[in-house]
């Protein structure tokens, strides 16, 4: 027995040193997706840890507990530094801090923040700071405050409410979008010049018939201990480059965390064929395990080409979608190597690189895209634009890093479609599990061969429609024939 | 074993599909069923039930072809097979039923015969339908099920000398019974589960401690 099992070890000892150490074997987290069935599919790692930025090594002095992060128009990394009551500024290249505003001047008088949580840069390179303990935003100029936001009047609002402004968003015509703590009606919307124009984007709350029941059956004193049903929260916000806000909110069923609002408001993301934008699905429910329930989506980002990122908090995760909605790579997680979070807060993109900003460790981690991260961002740009063609070259060579993938095959697949090779175009819409399109295809495929064997077929069918009646007075005949035999 | 495959049994089961009632009494009262005949009908539907899952076009089959595993498919038709012949039997014999265990388990099995003829072509023409076009898919199905369970409804019928309405209720009953079945077997594993559990503890603790 001992001689067998040393000889297994020294087998498997030989093989450890002939298999070399995969570079993917390294990186702290694992990288998934989820298929058509819900399940997970790992995949290669599409962002890999780089640096992480602490105050420290920029020259600003330790952060504490920062909770915001926004990059400017000119390549800036604007910080929250919450805890210090600060706004550090850093340089695009993230070496070295380009200023830090501990105070500033309103008409000339010295003023200073207190928990400053959320940034915002507009155009025009102002800064807008979501001052919470002060319950105002202050637009900065430099260390010149041009504008202050504070004390919303209106009818909407309760009596006694109290403004206190978490994150902040400005879009091209300068309006601004606040996400306030306790505001469950939506984003506040700011005017121009700094009024309150009201809520944007309302998340309706949904009660099943399951739930109106337990509430008719239940008593007075039951209903006053029961959950409160109270729309969801928006956790952070977001502007594309068009004036669309992207907002993350909390979902406590787990199926929509990220909304694309129209300048009036209403949502409209596309969500893909899972129709789930909400983070991990399949999630277990258990009050004794850690890593149970919905994930806790708490920012988002709009990158490029229709991508967008968000992080989740509970699970460390950073999930990417597409314009249609498609699932395109999940990564990250919590834990205390390097390149894991303990608290993501904040999620910034710039070139190729994806920055989070964790308020307990404070520091921000930097990911630099893989090969497969990269061919996937590109062959979903390529298709934003509308280059099918070039779009199919980045899809084969995400195909041969990662067979699995969906939208790589559907890719494929609807891009013979369009060149009009039908048969191709159904075996890769078959392995990206498009139902809707694999049938375009298809009848597609059913019409060319009717088309093209029309002739054989009518031919035939001729034939065995002439047959019958023959064969059926030929079979008659014979009956008849042996009846009158046996009769005879 | 030939006795059971006899030309005039052959006989009597092709004849379900244009005399049944006729066959079905045949079956009862004279002794012309067959049990192997009916067990192999349960086998070719747990064979093509299962060839279903795994073949049919994806537009229609949302099933991961990867997670169906034949024999598990086919024990749990037979295991269904056989709770609802037990829940029918028993709940018949309260209520006046003819029938014996073996008359069910034929007529059962026998009336299968339509969802096997068309569960084949029905896997077949999957794949000649695309999104949209489902419904001559599910047709083909309904129409096997359908077949099948006017025979089923026949066959309990005859050979327990029931007339229609009664037939119904014991059917109805016979569900109900299922689930009592389903619901104690459940608890005799748990239990069975719990009393391992405790003699595995006690044996661990004898092993730490001695």
């Amino acid at each position: 027995m001992k001689k067998i099992s040393s000889c297994v070890l020294a087998v498997l000892m030989l093989v450890a040193a002939v298999i070399p150490v995969s570079a993917t074997g390294v990186v702290p987290y694992d990288s998934y997706i989820f298929d058509y069935w819900e399940d997970i599919v790992l995949t290669p790692a599409p962002y890999v840890p780089g640096r992480s930025v602490t105050g420290v090594s920029v020259g600003a002095g330790a952060f504490s507990g920062p909770q915001g992060m926004t990059v400017g128009y000119d390549g800036r990394v604007y910080i929250a530094d919450t805890g210090n009551d600060r706004i550090v500024i850093i340089n695009a290249e993230m070496t070295e801090t380009v200023g830090i505003i501990e105070e500033f001047y309103s008409d000339g008088i010295a003023d200073t923040f207190r928990s400053p949580y959320g940034v915002a840069v507009c155009r025009e390179n102002l800064l807008y700071v979501a001052d919470s303990l002060n319950n105002r935003v202050v637009v900065l100029d430099g260390d010149t405050a041009v504008k202050i936001i504070s004390d919303p009047q209106s009818e909407m609002l309760d009596e006694g409410f109290v403004f206190t402004p978490l994150k902040i968003a400005v879009d091209y015509a300068g309006r601004v979008y606040v996400i306030a703590r306790g505001m469950f009606q939506g984003i506040m919307v700011f005017s121009e010049q700094g009024e309150f124009t009201g809520f944007f984007g309302t998340i309706s709350v949904q009660i099943t018939p399951w739930e109106i029941f337990w509430r008719m059956i239940s008593t007075r004193a039951q209903r006053e201990r029961q959950v409160l049903f109270i729309p969801t929260e928006f956790t952070g916000v977001d502007v594309d480059p068009d004036g669309f806000i992207y907002a993350s909110n909390i979902d406590p069923a787990g199926e929509q965390a990220a909304r694309r609002l129209n300048p009036s408001g209403e949502d409209v993301i596309r969500k893909g064929e899972n129709e789930n934008l909400g983070g991990d699905m399949g999630f277990i429910l258990s009050a004794f395990n850690i890593y149970s329930g919905p994930s806790r989506i708490v920012d988002i980002v709009y990158r490029d080409k229709g991508i967008y990122s968000m992080v989740d908090t509970l699970r460390g995760r950073i999930f990417t979608y597409d314009r249609e909605g498609n699932l395109l790579y999940i990564f990250g997680g919590l834990g205390n190597q390097a390149g894991t979070f303990r608290q993501p807060v904040a999620i910034e993109a710039f070139g190729s690189q994806i920055a989070v900003l964790d308020a307990l460790r404070n520091e921000i981690m930097i990911f630099d895209e893989t090969e497969y991260g990269r061919l996937i961002n590109e062959a979903v740009g390529l298709r934003f634009d509308g280059d099918e063609a070039m779009a199919v070259e980045k899809w084969r060579q995400v195909l041969v890093l990662n067979e699995n993938l969906e939208i790589a095959n559907v890719g494929i697949g609807k891009a013979y479609l369009t060149a009009g090779d039908n048969l191709n175009a159904m075996r890769y819409l078959k392995l990206g599990q498009d139902r809707t399109f694999y049938s375009i295809a298809y009848k597609r495929y059913r019409n060319e061969v009717l088309k093209e064997n029309l002739p054989a077929i009518l031919t035939v069918l001729m034939i065995v429609a002439a047959a019958i009646p023959v064969t059926l007075k030929i079979v008659k005949r014979r009956k008849r024939r042996r009846e009158g035999g046996e009769g005879a | 074993m030939s006795k059971y495959f006899t030309k005039e049994k052959m006989h009597y089961y092709r004849r379900i599909f244009t005399n049944p009632l006729d066959s079905f009494y045949e079956i009862r009262y004279r002794e012309h069923g067959s049990i192997p005949v009916a067990l192999i009908c349960v086998l070719m539907f747990g064979l093509v039930f299962t060839m279903n899952r795994i073949f049919a076009n994806f537009i229609v089959n949302d099933i991961d072809p990867r997670t169906v595993n034949g024999l598990t498919e086919i024990g749990a038709v037979f295991m269904m097979f056989l709770l609802f012949c037990i829940g029918n039997w028993s709940v018949t014999c309260l209520m006046d039923g003819e029938g014996r265990l073996k008359d069910i388990v034929t007529v059962t099995g026998y009336s299968l015969t339509p969802l096997i003829a068309v569960y084949i072509p029905a896997t077949l023409l999957s794949h000649a339908v695309a999104a949209g076009e489902e419904i001559f898919y599910y047709f083909a199905l309904a129409f096997g099920i359908g077949w099948t369970a006017v025979l089923v409804l026949m066959g309990i019928m005859t050979v327990h000398n029931y007339n229609l309405l009664k037939t119904l209720i014991t059917l109805v009953f016979t569900f109900f019974a299922m689930f009592v079945f389903i619901f104690l077997a459940m608890l005799i594993f748990d239990l069975i589960n719990q009393v391992i559990i405790f003699i595995r503890s006690i044996y661990t603790e004898l092993i730490f401690r001695y």
